[in-house]
C-alpha cells in the first residue's frame, strides 16, 4: 500500500515535470479557486509560521530569489534570481551583495528600492523593532552581522561567518521582501508586494481574494486574473466541494493519504500528490524533573515506540521515518535506512526494543503490578491528541501507564515555559529542508522554539560548523552525526514524519510542487487555467 | 389517555401499580427499557464491551463493521462499540450531574426566593433574566473555555444554565402553595417559617421538579455533544459520543460512514428514551400538564 | 399597557446591562488572551514580546477602566476593533448578520409550516396509529443533535446526488439564497418544529374538549369546519411562545449548522472569536444576541397580548 501510494506521488510529480517541458500554450484569464482549511491568523508573512498565511499571501509578494519554479527538490543549486537579478559573494564568503531589478514598483505605485530589502531583513533579524506583533524567525538570520544600501539597485549583506545555507533561506516562501513605507500593522490587515497578485480582500473565517497584477515586473505573467481562498474548516466538506468543481485545489498537505485515494477513486483525472508535509511529531521530554531525569527510564520510553505503527496509523501506510531532519529521498540531509539502522531505537525489530525497555524498568522496580504513573501532556487539537494517544497506548509496553492531559492551545506553551510537564507530545513544522534551519530554530540553547531548553554547548559548536561548510558530502556526514547525537541524547524524540495530500483538477496547468517543502511554490505566476 | 381510564388498580400492590402504569403508558415503558439499558451498560462498560476501548491497532485501522469490530473501528483501530458503551459513562454522568446539580441548586434557590421574597427574590430574578437573554449554548461555551476541559467543569458549565429554569419553576410553586389553607394552618399552629417551608412546601415542589429533571436529563445529553461536536467538552481519553462524532464527521463522512452513523444513533437513542420517560412521568405525577 | 411596555424596557436595559457585566467577566476568567493565542499560532513564547501586545491592547489596565471603555464606546456607537482582523468590530459583524438571520427565518418558517399541521392532524386523529407514528418522530425530533442530522443528510446527499449543497460565494438571487440556506434551514428548524407540533397538539386537544366546541357539533357543523374554525385559531398561541422559547434555543442550533455547513453567519464566527480569545468581538456579538433574544421575549409577550385580550399584565 504504502509503496504504491509513494509511487503514485513520485509519478505525479514525474508527470507534471513532463508537461512542464512540452511548452503549451500558456492561457490567459481565469480565476483560481482554492479550498483553504482555517482563518489565517494574520495576512504578514513575516509574523507567522503556518502555511495558512503562507500560502495564500505568497503571490502577493517576491523574493530576492526564490527556488526554480520547476525544481523538484528545494536545494542550494535551485536557487534563481527574482526580485535580484544577480548575487556575489566576496572572498571570504562573508559579503553577499545583490544587484536588484530595475523599474519594480509596489502594489502602491511606489518604486522597490534597496532600502526596502534593508529594511525588512534588519526587522526580522531582530536589530530594529519594526512594530511586528510577532517574528518567529528570528534564529533564521543570526549570522546577519549588518546590511548595507550601496546604492538604490544594490544591496549588501554582511555576514559573521561563511553560510552557504543563507541563500537556501532566502529562497525560500517565508522570506519575502516586505516595503519600508508600509507599516508592519497595515501588512497584517492589507500586505503591499511587488508580487503577481495584488490584495483584494481578507474576510475573517471566509475568503481570501487576491486580483492579477497588471503592471508586475515578469512581462506577460501572471496568466490567472485572480486567486480566490474560500475558508472550508471541515475535510471532508472541503474534498466534496473540491470534487463537485467548485474548486480548482485545495490547500497544500492537508488531504489525508486516505482522502486523497478516496478523491481518485472518484474523480480519477484528479491530479493528486502525497508528500511530506514539513511537519513531525516529536516527544518533550522534561529532564529536570523525576521520572525523566533518570537517563535509563528515558532510554526505555524511547524503546517503547513502534515508528512504524504511528506512520501506519497517521499517513495511512506511508512510512517515511528519520531523525530531526526529513528522510531520503524527498529529504536531502536525513539519514540513509542503512545509518539509521544503527541508531537506538529505530531498530526494526520493534518486540526486542520493547523487551529490552521492560529490562530497563524492571531493574528498576517497575513491573506489570506496578506501573510508572504519568501525565502525556499535548494539545487539544486532534492531530496532537491523536498521536499522543497512540503514545500512551505504547509506552504501556514498558510499564508506563500514561493518562492524556489535553490543554487548550493558549496555555499549552505556558506550560512548557515554566517546565510544568512529564512527556509531551509536539508536532511541528519547518520551512525549509535545510540544517541550519532545524538546528539553529529548535535545538540552541537560547532559541525561543527550544522548548525543553535543551543545551549541548558541544553540539552547539557542531551546529556552527556544519553551517559554514562547503561541501557538500562531508557536511551532510556532520548532520548525521549531531542528528544521531540529538536522538541519543532524547533532545526531542522524533516519532513520526506527516504526510500530507495535495489534489487539483486536470485543468490546472503549470502547478509545480517540490517534494521536500510544502511552503515554497505559491508565487503562482506561471500557473494558468485551460478551461 | 381515555383508552385505559375504565379500568382503575384494583389492588394496590407495587407490582400492581407498575403493571397498570405500564399498560397506561406503553411509550413511558419503551423509554425505560432503552434508560434501563443505558445506565447498566454504562455501570458495566467494563465487563458488557467486548474490547478495550482503549486499545490502539494499526491493522485494524477504519476497519469496516463486522467480525471482530460490530461497529467498525476508528482510525486508531480501537473498536466503536466498544468505544460507545464506554462513552455511555461520560453520557450518564453529564446527565445524572448536571441534573441534579442544576436541579439541587435551582430548586434551593427558587424555594428561597419565594420564601424570602423582597429584595432577595428581585435580586435573583433580575440574575435569572441575565441568564436566559443569554442561549444556552452559548453560556455553556464561554464557561467551558474559562474552566478549561474535562469532566467535572463540563458537567458544570452544563448544569449552571439550568439552575434559573428550575428555579423559576419552584419559585412560582412556591409562591401559590404558600397561599395553600393547610399551609396556612400550618403557620397558624405556631410552626416556624422554615419548618413549614422544609415539611409542607418542599415535599409538594417534589412532583414538578422531577417532571423537571426528567426533562432536562436529555437537553443535557445534547449540549454535552453539542460542545464536544465544537471541541469543547469531554476530552480525550474518554470516549465521548459528542467527540467521537465530531472527530470523525471533518475526515469520514464518506470513507468510514459506521464512525459518524454510530455515536449519532446512541445520542439520539438515549435522549429519546429520556423524552419518553420523560413524557410519561408528568403524565404520571403533574396531572395539570397532561395532554 | 403604555405604562407597563416602559417598565418591560427598563426591565431590559436592567438585563442588558447585567449580560454586559458577565460576558466581561466571564470572558476575563477564561484562561488564555490574545497575545497567548497569537504567539501560540506562530509557535513562539517569549513572555517579554508577549507584554507588548497586551500593553498595546489595553489589557493590562484595571477591569473596571476597560469594562468602562468598552461600555463607553458602546453607548457612542463604537464597538472597537477585533484584536485578530484588526478591522472594526461592525465591520466584521454587519455583513454576517443578514446570513444567519436569514437561516434563522427559513428555518422557524420551516418549522411552522411543517409543526403546526402535524400537529393538528395528530390531535384530531388522537390515540391513532398515526397520532402515534407522529408522536414518536416529533420525539424524535427533539433527541437527535441538529449537527448530526446535518451530518447525515449532507451523507445522504453524496451518497445520491454526489455532491453536497455548501456555501462557497454568496448567492445573488432570492432563489439561490434558498437553495442554499434550504437544508441547513431543515435541520436546525427539525427541533422546533417537534416542539411546536408537541405543543399544538396539546393545545388542540384542550380546545376540542372544550364546551364550545361540542356546542358547535352539536350544532351540525362539519367537524373539519368545527376544527379549522375554532380549534385552529387557538393553536397560534403555542406558536408563538414557541418562537420566544426557541430564540435562544436556535442559537445554540445554528451554532453546529453553520459549522456543519460551512455558512459564515455570525453564529459561527462567536465560537471562532471565543477560540481566539477576541474580547471586543465576543463582547459585542453577546450583546447583540442578548439584545435580539430579549427584544423577541417582549414581542412575544406583546403578540399574547393581541392575540388573547384575557391575558393582562397588571403585575
Amino acid at each position: 500500500m504504502s509503496r504504491m501510494l509513494r509511487r503514485l506521488a513520485v509519478a505525479s510529480v514525474c508527470t507534471l515535470m513532463l508537461f512542464a517541458g512540452i511548452a503549451h500554450a500558456q492561457k490567459q484569464g481565469g480565476v483560481l479557486r482554492i479550498t483553504h482549511r482555517d482563518n489565517p491568523p494574520s495576512a504578514s508573512i513575516h509574523e507567522e509560521a503556518t502555511i495558512s498565511t503562507d500560502m495564500p499571501f505568497m503571490g502577493v509578494f517576491n523574493n530576492l530569489v526564490v527556488f526554480a519554479p520547476d525544481a523538484k527538490q528545494n536545494r542550494l543549486e535551485a536557487v534563481v534570481p527574482e526580485l535580484a537579478t544577480s548575487w556575489k559573494y566576496s572572498d571570504d564568503e562573508r559579503t553577499l551583495t545583490f544587484q536588484l531589478r530595475d523599474g519594480v514598483k509596489w502594489h502602491d505605485g511606489k518604486p522597490f528600492t534597496a532600502a526596502d530589502v534593508k529594511c525588512t531583513w534588519d526587522v526580522v533579524s531582530g536589530k530594529v523593532d519594526g512594530k511586528m506583533r510577532k517574528n518567529p524567525r528570528k534564529t533564521w538570520w543570526f549570522n546577519i552581522k549588518d546590511i548595507a544600501v550601496d546604492n538604490p539597485l544594490q544591496v549588501t549583506f554582511h555576514l559573521n561567518d561563511p553560510q552557504p545555507s543563507f541563500l537556501v533561506m532566502l529562497a525560500g516562501g517565508f522570506s519575502p521582501v516586505y516595503p519600508c513605507h508600509v507599516p508592519a500593522a497595515q501588512m497584517r490587515t492589507h500586505p503591499i508586494g511587488t508580487g503577481p497578485f495584488k490584495f483584494v480582500s481578507f474576510q475573517q473565517n471566509e475568503s481570501i481574494k487576491l486580483e492579477r497584477n497588471t503592471e508586475y515586473w515578469k512581462p506577460g505573467r501572471p496568466y490567472l486574473d485572480g486567486i480566490e481562498y474560500t475558508i472550508i474548516a471541515n475535510r471532508s466538506t472541503a474534498v466534496l466541494a473540491l470534487e463537485s468543481g467548485k474548486f480548482d485545489m485545495n490547500i497544500t498537505g492537508e488531504l489525508t493519504p486516505e482522502l486523497v485515494k478516496d478523491v481518485q477513486s472518484h474523480v480519477p483525472t484528479m491530479q493528486c500528490v502525497v508528500q511530506p508535509s514539513n511537519t513531525q511529531g516529536n516527544l518533550l521530554i522534561n529532564r529536570d524533573r523525576p521520572p525523566f531525569d533518570d537517563a535509563k527510564i528515558r532510554r526505555a520510553l524511547g524503546l517503547s515506540i513502534d515508528r512504524k505503527a504511528f506512520s501506519d496509523i497517521l499517513s495511512r501506510g506511508v512510512y517515511n521515518i528519520g531523525g530531526a531532519m526529513l528522510a531520503p529521498p524527498e529529504g536531502i540531509w536525513g539519514w540513509t535506512k542503512e545509518f539509521m539502522e544503527t541508531v537506538p531505537g529505530y531498530g526494526a525489530d520493534v518486540e526486542k526494543s520493547r523487551e529490552e525497555g521492560r529490562r530497563i524498568m524492571k531493574e528498576l522496580g517497575y513491573g506489570p503490578d506496578k506501573m510508572l504513573q504519568l501525565k502525556v501532556s499535548t494539545r487539544n487539537i486532534p492531530d496532537y491528541r491523536d498521536a499522543a494517544v497512540l503514545l500512551i497506548d505504547h509506552i504501556k509496553n514498558v510499564y508506563i501507564q500514561g493518562e492524556l492531559e489535553p490543554l487548550d492551545s493558549s496555555v499549552w506553551y505556558a506550560r512548557l515555559l515554566k517546565k510544568d510537564y512529564a512527556v509531551g507530545m509536539n508536532v511541528q513544522g519547518t520551512g525549509v529542508d535545510d540544517p541550519d534551519v532545524m538546528f539553529f530554530e529548535n535545538y540552541t540553547c537560547n532559541s525561543e522554539r527550544n522548548y525543553t531548553a535543551y543545551c549541548n554547548k558541544d553540539l552547539e559548536v557542531l551546529f556552527r560548523k556544519q553551517s559554514q561548510m562547503k561541501d557538500f558530502e562531508a557536511r551532510k556526514q556532520l548532520v548525521w552525526q549531531i542528528d544521531r547525537t540529538l536522538q541519543e541524547d532524547g533532545a526531542r524524540p522524533v516519532v513520526f514524519q506527516s504526510q500530507g495530500g495535495t489534489c487539483w483538477w486536470p485543468a490546472v496547468k503549470g502547478l509545480h510542487l517540490a517534494v521536500n517543502s510544502i511552503y515554497n511554490h505559491w508565487r503562482f505566476d506561471d500557473v494558468w487555467l485551460e478551461r | 389517555m381515555s383508552t385505559t381510564t375504565a379500568t382503575g388498580p384494583v389492588t394496590h400492590g407495587l407490582m400492581s401499580t407498575v403493571w397498570y402504569n405500564a399498560r397506561r403508558y406503553p411509550l413511558g415503558v419503551a423509554g425505560a427499557i432503552i434508560m434501563i439499558v443505558f445506565v447498566l451498560s454504562a455501570i458495566f462498560a467494563t465487563w458488557v464491551a467486548p474490547l478495550d476501548p482503549f486499545s490502539t491497532n494499526a491493522k485494524a485501522s477504519l476497519a469496516a463493521p463486522g467480525g471482530t469490530y460490530l461497529m467498525g473501528a476508528d482510525m486508531m483501530g480501537r473498536d466503536v462499540f466498544s468505544r460507545l458503551i464506554h462513552g455511555a459513562r461520560v453520557s450518564l454522568a453529564v446527565a445524572i450531574g448536571a441534573t441534579m446539580i442544576g436541579s439541587g441548586v435551582g430548586a434551593a434557590v427558587g424555594l428561597a426566593c419565594g420564601y424570602i421574597g423582597g429584595w432577595f427574590d428581585l435580586l435573583v430574578q433580575r440574575v435569572t433574566e441575565v441568564f436566559q437573554a443569554l442561549p444556552l449554548l452559548v453560556m455553556a461555551l464561554v464557561i467551558t473555555a474559562s474552566l478549561g476541559p474535562s469532566l467535572r467543569n463540563t458537567i458544570i458549565a452544563i448544569a449552571i444554565p439550568l439552575i434559573p429554569i428550575v428555579s423559576r419553576v419552584i419559585r412560582s410553586n412556591v409562591l401559590s402553595l404558600r397561599e395553600m389553607p393547610y399551609v396556612e394552618a400550618a403557620k397558624a399552629t405556631g410552626m416556624s417559617e422554615w419548618r413549614v417551608a422544609i415539611i409542607h412546601v418542599l415535599p409538594n415542589t417534589l412532583a414538578p421538579l422531577i417532571v423537571l429533571a426528567t426533562a432536562q436529563l436529555g437537553s443535557t445529553i445534547l449540549t454535552e455533544a453539542s460542545l464536544s461536536f465544537l471541541g469543547l467538552g469531554v476530552p480525550e481519553p474518554y470516549p465521548s459520543w459528542g467527540r467521537m462524532l465530531s472527530e470523525s464527521a471533518a475526515e469520514y463522512v464518506r470513507t468510514a460512514p459506521w464512525l459518524v452513523i454510530y455515536p449519532g444513533l446512541a445520542i439520539s437513542l438515549v435522549v429519546f428514551g429520556s423524552n419518553l420517560l420523560g413524557d410519561a412521568l408528568r403524565d404520571a405525577l403533574d396531572p395539570r400538564q397532561r395532554d | 399597557m403604555l405604562s407597563y411596555l416602559i417598565r418591560r424596557l427598563l426591565l431590559m436595559v436592567v438585563t442588558l446591562f447585567g449580560v454586559s457585566v458577565a460576558i466581561f467577566l466571564l470572558l476575563r476568567i477564561v484562561p488564555g488572551n490574545i497575545a497567548d493565542i497569537l504567539f501560540d499560532s506562530a509557535g513562539l513564547i517569549d513572555p517579554a514580546e508577549k507584554q507588548k501586545i497586551v500593553a498595546d491592547l489595553g489589557l493590562d489596565l484595571p477591569l473596571p477602566l476597560q469594562y468602562w471603555q468598552w461600555l463607553n464606546g458602546l453607548l457612542h456607537g463604537d464597538l472597537g476593533f477585533s484584536y485578530v482582523s484588526e478591522k472594526p468590530v461592525i465591520d466584521e459583524i454587519l455583513p454576517r448578520i443578514p446570513i444567519t438571520a436569514r437561516l434563522a427565518a427559513l428555518a422557524m418558517i420551516f418549522a411552522v409550516c411543517a409543526g403546526v399541521p402535524l400537529g393538528v392532524i395528530s390531535a384530531v386523529r388522537q390515540n391513532t396509529k398515526l397520532d402515534y407514528a407522529l408522536r414518536v418522530l416529533s420525539l424524535s425530533g427533539l433527541s437527535m443533535p441538529s449537527f448530526w442530522l446535518g451530518l447525515l443528510i449532507l451523507m445522504a446527499c453524496v451518497r445520491w446526488f454526489g455532491t453536497i449543497p455548501i456555501y462557497d460565494r454568496a448567492p445573488e438571487t432570492f432563489w439561490a439564497w434558498l437553495a442554499m440556506l434550504a437544508i441547513p434551514a431543515a435541520s436546525v428548524g427539525f427541533r422546533s418544529s417537534a416542539l411546536i407540533m408537541r405543543l399544538t397538539r396539546s393545545s388542540m386537544l384542550e380546545v376540542l374538549r372544550q364546551d364550545f366546541v361540542r356546542t358547535a357539533k352539536s350544532k351540525g357543523l362539519s367537524d373539519t369546519a368545527v376544527t379549522y374554525d375554532h380549534a385552529l385559531r387557538n393553536a397560534v398561541l403555542p406558536v408563538i411562545t414557541t418562537i420566544g422559547v426557541e430564540t435562544a434555543f436556535l442559537f445554540g442550533g445554528l451554532i453546529v449548522t453553520e459549522t456543519v455547513f460551512n455558512i459564515p453567519g455570525v453564529a459561527r464566527f462567536l465560537v471562532e472569536a471565543i477560540r481566539w480569545r477576541d474580547y471586543p468581538m465576543v463582547q459585542n456579538l453577546v450583546m447583540f444576541i442578548a439584545v435580539v433574544v430579549v427584544s423577541v421575549n417582549l414581542i412575544v409577550d406583546l403578540l399574547y397580548m393581541l392575540v388573547d385580550p384575557r391575558i393582562r399584565y397588571s403585575e
